[in-house]
């Protein structure tokens, strides 16, 4: 089993510390320091937020997503075709993001993620694995003005993040994460969606894990675990239906899965033996050296000393189920 | 509301705090002020904007929530059960304070009351009460104690009740409940926030007000027209009145607070823009169904904008008023 992060992490530290990363986006905006004063800014606390991972005891950290305004926009600033709209509820949570729009054909243009991996991937002692807004989810989440359809919207970007995917390859990260909340609220678009990770895996060598929360994946697990996917997250607080999914359709034994199990959007702390109990449940299905043990999704829905909170747990967690199991 | 114009006027809630008052509240948060050095100054600005809005023309006021920093951090301030996590980012480089329910919420003591009644001293106009609604404050706090959201809606719905009846005890006419986190899921949670709506103004005879903005407003029409209110206010103006097609389709059957001006943007809208606004929504509603107000709180603006956009906005209604008696006022 492996404890791991599976996104963002809160940028600014609990008061009456500073809060230097948003003290600098403010200068940015009013012009009073320059984008690589900004970067700097960044760089310092994504080590900050890798260095909360790793010291909580994580085997595998992403970067925080620190210089990640959203995750949608984040990815289409940087390709060509989008303009970016006005603010837009994410999913069902009190988080805003800017909606990118399709004015014309959408295209990768350059790399997005690698060089933000290169750094994380030199500040960190454990392995990291790159996120990436899944084709689905990120044309779900925008608006189309310029395809005649929501599926050749899909597909356009599928084919686009392929090449974001082979640019990640050429650095061979351990795993990279594709996320896709969205399909879970569109199980009738399973049959695009299999084309659109078909174009969005072509020829990529590195391994990739299809990350879902907030919601279940009822009538989709089958199909997912039948994708050229390395692993398979799921989130059991917003979606416990997933404990039925999984006892009914079972899980593949060639496949990792991503158990989302800390409530990365309540304070709450749940207690070792809950997430103990948890284990046991899933350990009759799927085999406890395949589980990926994380968060339900990314931290930043807390304050940072709440995430820090969730992330010393998950280790916790591992130590004491690894002397259950001794 | 017998000596309200046609196209009353008012506003959302919020405006924003003059700098003497943001240089106070970061003192008091370092301990290097008195909180009743800190409540003078929040009295002076509250006279400060009871008397702009006069001069304005405004025709119902609000105190302009001087007092309060984050509309749910506040009453969850004042409420039993509550604790303050810490900041959360919302977009951008926006955080809010999200609090979190430790234990079993309620009312300790009036919340807003005083501040209604010294704000309504100030003046002959009516002042709205101004409170946040038992849905939202559930959904952006964090809750650690309650085994289901419904029964920390439900408890919060009868606080912020005992509130309400408080406030028109007090004399308020006008009693506005915001619920802007109404459609965050609007299939699973829309009948529970209803269900609280009815708790929060039972028995009310005050005219009612719900504001709800930003979010997907069609995916609660037509059952948003069940809440238990006299009035929804809604943010048309950042959309460009698209909401007016919704509308269209199943008529409105509450007055509409409309909001002509974007609380959002620093233009200060014109008066003939505002005018428009409104011919253009009277294809969809009667005259008498209409108040006229910003899309959202203006706190965020400066001053000098916020009183810009609201000398255009009162204007704007006054010129519409003019052409609808002189009978030339079309909806388009």
């Amino acid at each position: 089993m492996r404890t791991t992060h599976v996104g963002s992490y809160p940028k600014i530290p609990d008061l009456p510390a500073p809060g230097r990363w948003r003290t600098a986006a403010e200068k940015l905006q009013r012009g009073e320091i320059t984008r690589e004063e900004f970067r700097r800014v960044e760089d310092e606390v994504t080590r900050e937020a890798i260095a909360d991972q790793v010291e909580a005891g994580l085997d595998m950290v992403t970067d925080g997503q620190i210089r990640w305004e959203d995750g949608q926009t984040y990815f289409a600033r940087r390709m060509s075709g989008f303009s970016i709209n006005g603010l837009q509820r994410w999913f069902d949570t009190n988080v805003y993001y800017r909606q990118p729009v399709a004015e014309g054909p959408v295209a990768w243009r350059e790399a997005i993620t690698v060089e933000d991996y290169r750094f994380a991937r030199a500040h960190s002692p454990k392995p990291v694995r790159p996120v990436v807004t899944g084709p689905y989810t990120l044309a779900r989440l925008s608006q189309n003005r310029y395809y005649r359809s929501f599926g050749e919207f899909v597909l356009a970007l599928a084919r686009a993040l392929n090449q974001e995917l082979h640019a990640l390859d050429a650095e061979a990260p351990p795993l990279v994460q594709v996320d896709e909340p969205a399909i879970l609220h569109h199980r009738e678009d399973l049959p695009l969606f299999r084309e659109a990770t078909a174009a969005l895996l072509e020829g990529v060598r590195s391994p990739v894990a299809l990350y879902t929360y907030f919601g279940d994946a009822r009538g989709l697990l089958s199909a997912f675990a039948e994708m050229p996917f390395h692993a398979v997250g799921l989130d059991f607080v917003a979606g416990p239906r997933n404990w039925e999914v999984l006892e009914a359709e079972g899980f593949p034994a060639d496949r990792r899965l991503g158990f989302g199990i800390l409530d990365a959007r309540n304070t709450r702390l749940e207690t070792v033996d809950e997430v103990l109990r948890a284990l046991d449940r899933l350990s009759r299905v799927v085999s406890l050296d395949r589980v990926d043990l994380g968060p339900s999704a990314g931290l930043e829905f807390l304050p940072r000393r709440a995430a820090r909170a969730k992330l010393v747990r998950l280790a916790e967690v591992k130590r004491a189920a690894l002397e259950v199991t001794r | 509301m017998s000596e309200l114009p046609l196209f009353p006027t008012t506003t959302v809630g919020s405006f924003p705090k003059p700098p003497y008052l943001l240089e106070a509240r970061r003192k008091w948060l370092r301990g290097q002020i008195e909180p009743e050095a800190l409540r003078e100054l929040e009295r002076q600005a509250t006279r400060e904007w009871i008397q702009r809005q006069e001069e304005l023309g405004l025709d119902v006021l609000v105190d302009g929530e001087m007092y309060r920093g984050d509309m749910v951090a506040y009453f969850a301030d004042e409420l039993e059960g509550f604790a303050i996590a810490g900041l959360v980012r919302s977009y951008g480089n926006r955080y809010y304070p999200k609090p979190v329910v430790t234990g079993p919420v309620g009312r300790k003591r009036p919340i807003t009351v005083d501040w209604f009644r010294f704000a309504q001293s100030l003046t002959g106009k009516p002042v709205k009460g101004m409170l946040t609604g038992p849905y939202t404050i559930a959904e952006w706090s964090f809750n650690e104690y309650y085994p289901t959201r419904r029964e920390l809606v439900m408890e919060l719905a009868r606080a912020i009740h005992e509130e309400a009846v408080d406030l028109e005890r007090a004399g308020a006419r006008f009693i506005q409940i915001d619920e802007p986190a109404i459609h965050t899921r609007p299939d699973e949670d829309f009948d529970l926030a209803r269900e609280a709506m009815e708790i929060v103004t039972e028995g009310l005879s005050a005219y009612t007000i719900t504001h709800v903005c930003y979010g997907d407003v069609p995916r609660i029409y037509p059952k948003m027209l069940d809440l238990p209110v006299h009035q929804i206010d809604l943010a048309l103006k950042n959309e460009d009145f698209a909401l007016l097609e919704v509308f269209r389709k199943h008529p409105f059957t509450k007055d509409i607070g409309l909001g002509v001006i974007d609380a959002h943007s620093h233009r200060v809208e014109s008066p003939e823009e505002v005018l428009d606004g409104i011919r253009r929504s009277l294809a969809v509603f009667a005259p008498e169904q209409v108040y006229v107000s910003p899309d959202c709180g203006l706190k965020t603006r400066t001053t000098e904008e916020a009183v810009g956009k609201l000398r255009s906005m009162v204007e704007g209604a006054r010129r519409a008023r003019e052409e609808l008696r002189s009978g030339t006022l079309a909806p388009r």
